[in-house]
C-alpha cells in the first residue's frame, strides 16, 4: 500500500469482453480520485471489446500520465479468467501481485478443438515463475451467489481493496459503486464487493 | 459511468474523472459552442455518445449524429460561417470522407469558431490504417492543436476556439486512441449562455470558391498562417520544461511517456512540448535546436515534427544532430509507450534500461502458445445467422464484398465471408467491380448505418450500370460497433427527439433496385438460405442488383432491453441425450456462448453468455438444442 503519492501504483485488468473489466477500473479510478490521488486509467475499445481478451490500465499517483503499463512494471495483475491472467503476466513486476478468478470462459478456438486450454496445473506454475504472491479463487461463483453473474467485476473490486494493496478504503469504493449505477443494482453490487473482500483478507 | 447529467453540471472548479472524450464533450459546452455534427468513429465515439444526452436539456444547442464525415463537416462549416461556434468530429478515416470540404474550408474561413476533432489511432485498435492526420494541417493549410491528455484536452479546445476566430479559420484538433480513452483529472470551469439564432449575412464572394474567389482566398489563407505563426511563436501551448544538455522535441500523448521515461533513468533534458504543431513556431524550434547538440524527436506514426525540425535547422544554418525516425531510432508504426521512448534514449546515451525487457519477453514467450481470444460476433448476434445462412446458401463459392462494423468480424473462421474491403460503403462498389471481370457470384453484405453513410451512391450506381450483384443490408437497428447510435433508419435524433425513419427497403426501390425482401434471420434461418439462393439465381438471370434486408436488433440491445424489463425467454440447453459430439454447431457458427465439455465431450450452452437468438437450434443435425418450455 503506498501511503503518500510519491510512488506509482499499477494495476492491469486483464479479461474477456463483456466481463466488466472497463467498468471495474473506472470506478477504481473514481475511488482513487475521492481519495485525493491523481489517477489514469488506459482502456481500449471499438474492436477490441467484441468477446474478445480486453485489458484495461489503472495507475495511480502523482506522477502517473500516460495510460500504458509497460512490461514488467505493474504493482497488481487482475484476472477475471485464467489464460487471459496468464496473457498479461509479462506485464508485471517480478514478485508483484496477482488477483486471479478461477472461472473458465472457453475461447471459440477451444470450443471448435482448434487449440487446447491449458491445465490449471500448467497455468499457476507459470505464472509461479513471475511471482509467489498469487490469489486464486472462484469469482464467477460468488458472483452468483450475490445475485448476477453481471456482478463478476465488484466480486474483483471487493477481493483488490481486501488485499490491501492499493489506498483506496472499501467505504469509499462502496460509496462510489453506489453513486455509480442505477439503484436497482444497489443490493447485488454491494454484497458482491464485500464477497470478494471478504474472501481474500 | 459519467453519466452525461454530471457533464451538464454548472459546477466550477470540481474535479471529475473524465475520458478526454468526455473532457471534450463538457468543453463544448465551456466554449459556448453553438453546433456539433458528426458522424461515430472510435476512438472519438464517446464525444457523440455524451453530447446527445446533453443536447436535449441544453438551451441554444444543436446537435447531431449526421449520415456521415463529409456531411458533418459541411452542417458545421456552414455554421460557423453562419455567425455561431461549431464542432465537427471523425475519426481518422473519418476525415478522409471530409477531406475535400475540409481543404476548402480552409480557403473560405469562418466567421465564429470552428473545431474540427480528429481521432488518429496508431496500432489501428479500430480502423484500417494508421494515417497520421496532421499531415491533412499542412495540406490544407489549417492551424493544429494537439493535447496530451484529458486536462489539455478540455483547456486547449477553449483556446482552440479562441485562435480560430482571431484567423477566423477553423483548427484541426488532432488527438489520438490514448489519448481519447484515457481518464484522468478533469476541472470544470463555466459554463457561458449560448447565442440565440444569427442571421446569414452574405458574402458570395467569399464563401462560393469559383476560381476568380479562390484564386484570391488561397493568398489571404497563406496571409492569415503567418498570423498563425505569430501566434504559435508566442501561446503557451508551446512551452519548455526542464534543462539539460540533451534537448527533446515532442507533442500529444509521447509527452507523457518522454516524462516518465526521463525520471525512471534520472536522465535530464530540455523539453520543448509543442501544443500548436501547425504552423510551428519556428524561431521557437530554431532557438531550441540552437541551444542543443543532440535533439531527439519523439512522436508516433510520421516523421512530422523530425521533418519540420530538420527544414528548419537547414533554413538556419544550425548545426545540431537530430535523432529521430530517419535514422531509425523510433519506429514508424504503431503507438508508443514509456518503453520505447526509454529504449531509444538509452541508445542514445548509451545506458541501460531500468528494466530488462528482452529477458522479460524471452521468458513471456512461453505464454505466447496460449489459446488466442481475438474479438468476435457476440453470442446471439443476428450478423452470424445472417452469414450462416449466406455460407450455405452460396456453399462458401461467391465472392463476399464486406464493409465497415462489428460484421468484418465474419472474416474469421469458420463463417469466412469478407474477402475485401477499402472503407466505408465499398462492399457495394467493390462487388460491381469483381462482378463486371468474373463469373462468379457476388455476395455483399453492409450495416444498416454504412449504408447511409456510403452506400446509396454505391447502389445508385450498381443500378444505373446494371451489375449483378447481390446485397444483404444487415440491419440491426443501430450503429453497432462504435457504441449504439442512431442513424436515418432508426427514428430518433441527435437531439433524442422520435421522426420518421427511412426505411431501408423503401430507399433501395427507390433506388430502382427491382429485387427487394426483407426477413428476420432469427425468426426462421430456413427461409433466409433459400431468399438468399434464390437472390443469388435472380440476380444471374437479370443481370441487376438484388438487395435482402436481415433485420434484427444488434444482440447487445436485446439483452440491454431484458435486463431492463426482467423478462427475459426461455433458456437454450443441449439435450446431452441427443447430442452425439459431432460439434457441428461448434465449428459451423463459432458462437461464444457455446462450449465442449472437457469430461463428456457433448455440446453446452453457457448460460450466462446466451442471448437467446435460437440459431443454433437450426444447426443441430440431431435437434438436441432445445429451449426450455415457457414456465
Amino acid at each position: 500500500m503506498i501511503d503518500n503519492t510519491s510512488n506509482t501504483i499499477n494495476i492491469v485488468i486483464s479479461g474477456v469482453g463483456g466481463q466488466g473489466v472497463l467498468t471495474l477500473a473506472e470506478i477504481m479510478a473514481r475511488a482513487a480520485l475521492q481519495e485525493s490521488y491523481n489517477v489514469r486509467v488506459g482502456e481500449i475499445h471499438g474492436m477490441a471489446q467484441r468477446g474478445g481478451h480486453v485489458i484495461c490500465t489503472v495507475r495511480i499517483g502523482e506522477k502517473a500520465l500516460g495510460p500504458i503499463i509497460d512490461p514488467g512494471t505493474a504493482d497488481i495483475l487482475v484476472g477475471f479468467e485464467p489464460i487471459e491472467t496468464l496473457r498479461e503476466a509479462k506485464l508485471l513486476k517480478p514478485q508483484g501481485k496477482i488477483i486471479m478468478s478461477t472461472h473458465i470462459v472457453y475461447p471459440v478456438a477451444v470450443s471448435m478443438g482448434q487449440a487446447e486450454y491449458p491445465a490449471h496445473e500448467k497455468i499457476v506454475s507459470l505464472l509461479g515463475e513471475i511471482t509467489d504472491d498469487i490469489f486464486e479463487f472462484d469469482a464467477m461463483k460468488l458472483a452468483l451467489e450475490a445475485g448476477s453473474s453481471k456482478a463478476l467485476n465488484m466480486v474483483m473490486l471487493g477481493a483488490i481493496i481486501g488485499s490491501g494493496f492499493i489506498p483506496i478504503s472499501k467505504e469509499t469504493a462502496l460509496s462510489v459503486v453506489r453513486d455509480s449505477f442505477p439503484k436497482r443494482f444497489k443490493a447485488v453490487n454491494t454484497k458482491a464487493v464485500k464477497m470478494g473482500y471478504n474472501a481474500i483478507s | 459511468m459519467v453519466k452525461p447529467k454530471e457533464l451538464l453540471e454548472d459546477s466550477t472548479g470540481k474535479t471529475v474523472l473524465l475520458l478526454s472524450n468526455e473532457a471534450i464533450a463538457r468543453g463544448v459546452l465551456e466554449a459556448a459552442v453553438r453546433l456539433v455534427a458528426l458522424y461515430p468513429g472510435t476512438p472519438s465515439s464517446e464525444i457523440g455518445n455524451n453530447l446527445t444526452f446533453m443536447a436535449p436539456h441544453l438551451e441554444n444547442f444543436y446537435f447531431e449524429f449526421s449520415t456521415n464525415e463529409k456531411v458533418a463537416i459541411e452542417v458545421a462549416g456552414a455554421a460557423a460561417i453562419a455567425g455561431v461556434r461549431s464542432m465537427m468530429v471523425c475519426k481518422g478515416p473519418g476525415l478522409n470522407v471530409a477531406a475535400d470540404p475540409f481543404l476548402t474550408l480552409a480557403y473560405v474561413g469562418v466567421r465564429a469558431g470552428m473545431v474540427i476533432v480528429v481521432a488518429d489511432d496508431p496500432s489501428m485498435w479500430s480502423s484500417q490504417n494508421e494515417n497520421d492526420s496532421r499531415y491533412y494541417a499542412l495540406m490544407a493549410n489549417m492551424p493544429m492543436l494537439e493535447p496530451s491528455d484529458p486536462a489539455e484536452s478540455k483547456s486547449m479546445l477553449l483556446e482552440a476556439y479562441k485562435i480560430s476566430e482571431k484567423l477566423e479559420l477553423p483548427i484541426l484538433f488532432r488527438t489520438t486512441t490514448r489519448i481519447n480513452h484515457t481518464r484522468g483529472p478533469v476541472k470544470f470551469g463555466k459554463i457561458p449562455p449560448r447565442p440565440d439564432k444569427v442571421s446569414f449575412e452574405k458574402e458570395p464572394f467569399r464563401f462560393v470558391p469559383i476560381p476568380a474567389v479562390a484564386r484570391e482566398r488561397h493568398p489571404k489563407l497563406l496571409e492569415q498562417i503567418e498570423i498563425a505563426k505569430e501566434i504559435s511563436e508566442t501561446t503557451p501551448l508551446n512551452f519548455t520544461v526542464g534543462e539539460g544538455n540533451l534537448g527533446i522535441i515532442t507533442s500529444g500523448v509521447s509527452y507523457n511517456y518522454v516524462l516518465e521515461s526521463l525520471s525512471s533513468i534520472t536522465q535530464s533534458a530540455e523539453i520543448l512540448k509543442l501544443g500548436m504543431t501547425h504552423p510551428l513556431p519556428e524561431k521557437k524550434i530554431a532557438d531550441f535546436l540552437s541551444r542543443h547538440k543532440r535533439i531527439l524527436i519523439v512522436e508516433e506514426l510520421e516523421p512530422f515534427l523530425e521533418t519540420h525540425a530538420r527544414r528548419i535547422a537547414q533554413l538556419n544554418n544550425i548545426s545540431v544532430e537530430i535523432i529521430g525516425k530517419e535514422q531509425g531510432f523510433f519506429p514508424r508504426t504503431f503507438e508508443y509507450s514509456t518503453r520505447i521512448v526509454t529504449e531509444a534514449l538509452c541508445k542514445v546515451i548509451n545506458c541501460n534500461t531500468p528494466i530488462n525487457w528482452e529477458k522479460i519477453e524471452a521468458k513471456a514467450s512461453g505464454f505466447n502458445e496460449l489459446p488466442p481470444r481475438p474479438p468476435l460476433l457476440c453470442a446471439g448476434c443476428p450478423h452470424r445467422a445472417s452469414y450462416y445462412a449466406i455460407r450455405v446458401a452460396t456453399r462458401g463459392k461467391a465472392i463476399y464484398p464486406s464493409d465497415i462494423g462489428c460484421y468484418t468480424l465474419s472474416i474469421a473462421p469458420p463463417l469466412e465471408t469478407a474477402d475485401i474491403l477499402f472503407d466505408m460503403g465499398s462492399s457495394i462498389t467493390t462487388a460491381c467491380g469483381i462482378a463486371s471481370v468474373t463469373d462468379q457470384d457476388v455476395v455483399a453484405t453492409i450495416g444498416d448505418s454504412t449504408f447511409f453513410a456510403s452506400g446509396l451512391p454505391g447502389l445508385a450506381n450498381a443500378v444505373y450500370n446494371q451489375h449483378r450483384i447481390c446485397l444483404v443490408v444487415l440491419d440491426n437497428r443501430t450503429t453497432a460497433m462504435t457504441g449504439h447510435q442512431p442513424h436515418p433508419g432508426t427514428g430518433v435524433t441527435g437531439m433524442q427527439e422520435q421522426v420518421p425513419p427511412l426505411d431501408i427497403a423503401e430507399v433501395c426501390r427507390g433506388l430502382g433496385v427491382k429485387y427487394v425482401k426483407v426477413i428476420d434471420p432469427l425468426e426462421s434461418l430456413i427461409d433466409l438460405i433459400a431468399a438468399v439462393k434464390d437472390m443469388v439465381k435472380w440476380t444471374r438471370e437479370n443481370h441487376a442488383p438484388a438487395v435482402i434486408i436481415s433485420k434484427a436488433p444488434c444482440a447487445l440491445l436485446s439483452a440491454a432491453e431484458r435486463r431492463k424489463t426482467g423478462v427475459y425467454p426461455p433458456k437454450y440447453y443441449v439435450d446431452s441425450e441427443l447430442c452425439n459430439s459431432c460439434k457441428r454447431c461448434l465449428n459451423r457458427l463459432s458462437c461464444p456462448a457455446m462450449y465442449l465439455d472437457p469430461e463428456t465431450g457433448k455440446a453446452m450452452i453457457d448460460e450466462t453468455l446466451c442471448n437467446y437468438c435460437g440459431t443454433c437450434t437450426y444447426v443441430c443435425p440431431q435437434k438436441a438444442i432445445k429451449q426450455e418450455e415457457s414456465a
